[in-house]
């Protein structure tokens, strides 16, 4: 038996079908060449019941979730010296105690974000805790901010891993936009291809970053306590404008820099749910460890740069702090050095993926929500959320360019969103544990409610010293996201409510009378297949045509009452030349003139449309069918019909044609007068 | 080793009930046919009786027998394996899977073998099995369903 739904559905149910991959076959030449295109960048189409859900042992999620909190460690001592470096050298003796002071800050954090692993083992991103223990409106706050912190994630990450390469080979700084550019493009397209982040290789960039900076730390401390330090190779300055006094100003700058090193903590509370059971221990204990680690590092760098009297890079093109460390460390040139920096960048671009998991992945939760246009939910043929991965990438790619590459500039932008998101988290920890009847939730909001309180000066201090320098667009930009997600929110409420049926509805046949109107240009096949698709809608079919030529006029006249003599033509002449005006003219005409006593009917304007076979076709054709069909599109109680009409179709045209003119029965003609009603 | 044990065969045919053991004995043929590369046919023989002409479009007409063949290559392609679904009408359900067997040079033949609950329990092994043992022209695989 021959099976003709096979090669594109498949039965699954009763009166249920599902499609195959041939359903979305291109067609035509031109299609298939892109199609050829898309498999070689993107990869074959993934169904949707391929999609592979992991659980991570702690060896693999440390790594994993921690690439962005960890590879922070790259960029924020380098934000400390410059912010110090203003106030000359008696200033950059205090930044141990700005490292110290920070520690003590992730550790709060890292306590804090423990309850929420342990409170939320659904995943408690700072949107999810916020909206639930908050409201709405707080919710959305800490979406805009997490939205900010994704895009600068990739961005500063992206130019920070371009600076480590610099650092080894200056002669690339020329070329750190196109650089910075092309790794966004490509973890864009590994990202579309549906790249996970739990796979084994991830693991590799942060062992191999954690492994050379731990030796590093270790070799640098010994040697400062031994005295054995060399002098730092001094990078190219450009001239300061004159040392700031030391003052509580200038060490709350380089505290609110040096304070992006708490970036991507939050991360592990937000994926609970990868982790092995039991999930929320597991999550909490690799937070904790992934804090340790951070620590180590970054005060380790701070006392090591302290020591050995290092100055920061102000000039571009200068070697980072990190590359600094490492040619007095391990040597100038030396392998180690160079995996040094190759690790530190391989970290860096590990953070930007994190970021693409992150950010489609929330605007994904946010569309779901209604807070985001719902193309944002859709997946696209490798399962990735589209969408949300192209917008990120081109806003990030656009912050590299107007930046110019610099990290230091991005900065400011970055820290805020980071700090808004710690609060709300924390704020809404506290009220969680207030309303729940857990043991211990005393302790626990007080934990919380210390980091919240923290988080809080933090990030006053942070907008109020980088206010001037971006953090001013953050401060606006978060308002703004918000009151965009809210109108898009209202939109789609306002829509479903009034699309939606009457409890219990029961729909009946409609009674309402059905009227055709075909717009034609003159007597051709197109219009002919038009004419005849409105005669199988209803009896009442009339053509229009709009002329501003009484010669042309005339001529389609005997030809139309020679051709289709029971359809009613009516010739509107437009002395003003338009075609789309006087149409719409004479629909609204048509209805003023229905019997107010009866329902309106419902006027199918039927357009001929005459298929292109050339995409340059498509520029010769159909232009004032666009138009109409654009003003006619919302006109109430009227439906727009295309009827293509294809070149392959004149063999199929001439047998009707030839069957019409053996005999076979015409329809009734139509009933309306051919004159304009009057209003 | 005998002729059921080995594995290794290079063309299949699965015969389909629209019962139960359908998806066990897909599965268990398209594990053996991803190692061995070998090719499956899905047969679904639907009786049509002698009050009807033999090209009477029944199956055409029904969802439920479509299911039958389009679940078996849903199964296949999570295995990746090439399933080609074999729709027939015929007066004789065994005689037209042995046909069909023949004809495409099949070297396996598989099919199920239905427990009944009812009256105690018992394999109903009616017609089609004995017809299919005695004239298959390959290996034939009776598979069983699980008896709890």
């Amino acid at each position: 038996m021959e099976r003709p739904h096979s090669p594109y559905f498949r039965y699954t149910g009763p009166g249920q079908l599902t499609a195959k991959e041939a359903t979305l076959a291109p067609k035509s030449g031109g299609g298939r060449a892109l199609e050829r295109i898309r498999r070689f960048l993107f990869g074959r189409r993934l169904a949707s019941e391929e999609e592979v859900t992991e659980r991570l042992p702690k060896k693999l999620a440390l790594p994993i979730f921690s690439s962005d909190a960890i590879s922070s460690s790259a960029y924020a001592p380098d934000e400390i010296l410059i912010a110090l470096f203003a106030g000359g050298a008696i200033a950059l003796q205090y930044s141990v105690e700005i490292a110290l002071a920070i520690a003590v800050m992730l550790a709060i954090v890292t306590t804090s974000y423990r309850q929420v692993c342990r409170a939320y083992p659904s995943g408690g991103g700072a949107y999810a805790v916020a909206k639930e223990n908050l409201g709405q409106i707080f919710g959305l706050i800490a979406a805009g901010a997490l939205m900010i912190d994704y895009v600068m994630t990739v961005a500063v990450s992206t130019t920070s891993a371009v600076a480590q390469a610099y650092s080894v080979w200056p002669v690339i700084y020329d070329w750190r936009i196109e650089i910075g550019i092309a790794s966004i493009a490509l973890i864009t397209i590994g990202n579309l291809r549906g790249l996970r982040e739990s796979g084994n290789i991830f693991a590799l960039p942060t062992y191999l970053f954690l492994g050379l900076s731990l030796l590093l730390v270790g070799l640098g401390v010994a040697r400062a306590l031994t005295g054995q330090l060399p002098s730092p190779p001094v990078p190219p300055q450009v001239p300061l404008p004159g040392a700031e006094a030391l003052t509580l100003f200038l060490l709350l700058r380089a505290f609110a820099g040096g304070s992006v090193a708490l970036t991507g903590v939050e991360a592990i509370a937000n994926g609970v749910p990868a982790f092995k059971p039991p999930e929320a221990r597991n999550a909490a204990n690799t937070m904790t460890i992934m804090a340790i680690l951070l620590g180590i590092l970054f005060v380790g760098f701070m006392f090591i740069a302290d020591s050995m009297g290092l100055r920061p890079a102000t000039a571009g093109g200068g070697p980072t702090a990190i590359a600094q460390l490492g040619t007095a460390i391990f040597g100038d040139g030396s392998p180690l050095f160079v995996a040094l920096q190759v690790a530190t960048a391989l970290i860096l671009f590990l953070a930007v993926n994190t970021s693409f998991n992150a950010f489609p992945r929330l605007a994904a939760i946010l569309a779901g929500d209604g807070y985001m246009p719902r193309q944002f939910s859709f997946r696209g043929d490798r399962l990735a959320f589209s969408y949300g991965i192209v917008i990120l990438a081109a806003v990030a790619g656009l912050l590299i360019v107007v930046f110019q590459g610099d990290t230091h500039l991005l900065i400011p932008l970055y820290s805020v969103g980071v700090f808004v998101c710690f609060t709300l988290s924390q704020v809404g920890m506290v009220r969680h544990w207030i309303t729940s009847r857990e043991p211990g939730r005393r302790w626990r909001a007080a934990v919380n409610a210390i980091g919240g309180l923290l988080t809080f000066v933090v990030l006053m201090v942070v907008v109020s010293v980088k206010f001037e320098g971006g953090a001013w667009l953050v401060v606006v930009l978060v308002p703004l996201l918000v009151a965009l997600m809210l109108f898009i929110h209202r939109q789609y409420a306002t829509s479903r409510r009034e699309l939606a049926l009457r409890p219990g509805q029961i729909i009946t046949r409609p009674h309402r009378e059905e009227r055709v109107v075909v717009p034609i240009n003159g007597v051709s096949r197109a219009v002919v297949q038009a004419i005849n698709v409105g005669r199988s809608i209803s009896d009442d079919v009339r053509a229009v045509l709009v002329s501003d030529d009484p010669n042309e006029t005339a001529e389609v006249r005997a030809a139309w009452e020679r051709a289709i003599p029971d359809v009613p033509l009516v010739v509107v002449e437009s002395p003003y030349r338009a075609l789309t005006g006087p149409l719409v003219a004479y629909l609204d005409v048509l209805d003023w003139a229905w019997p107010p006593d009866k329902d309106a009917p419902i006027t199918f304007v039927v357009i001929p449309e005459y298929v292109p076979r050339h995409w340059w076709e498509r520029m010769l054709y159909n232009q004032s069918t666009n138009q109409l069909r654009r003003a006619l599109l919302g006109r109430p109680n009227t439906v727009i019909t295309n009827v293509p009409y294809r070149r392959e179709e004149p063999a199929m045209f001439e047998a009707a044609s030839d069957d019409h003119s053996r005999g076979r029965p015409m329809p009734p003609p139509s009933p309306p007068s051919t004159t304009l009603p009057r209003p | 080793m005998s002729e059921a044990q080995s594995p290794a065969f290079r063309r299949a045919v699965v015969a389909l009930n629209g019962g139960s053991s359908d998806s066990r004995i897909v599965r268990l043929v398209a594990g053996e046919a991803r190692q061995a590369k070998a090719e499956v046919v899905a047969v679904h023989v639907l009786e049509i009786d002698w009050t009807l002409p033999l090209d009477a479009d029944i199956a055409g007409n029904s969802d439920e027998v479509q299911r039958v063949l389009d679940s078996a290559e849903a199964i296949a392609e999570a295995y990746k394996v090439q399933l080609q679904p074999v729709l027939l009408q015929a007066r004789d359900v065994g005689a037209a899977i042995v046909d069909e067997a023949v004809e495409r040079g099949a070297d396996l033949l598989v099919v199920g073998l239905t427990y009944r609950k009812r009256f105690g329990g018992e394999f109903a092994i009616g017609r089609t099995i004995p017809y299919i043992l005695q004239n298959a022209p390959c290996a034939v695989w009776v598979v069983r369903d699980p008896i709890s």
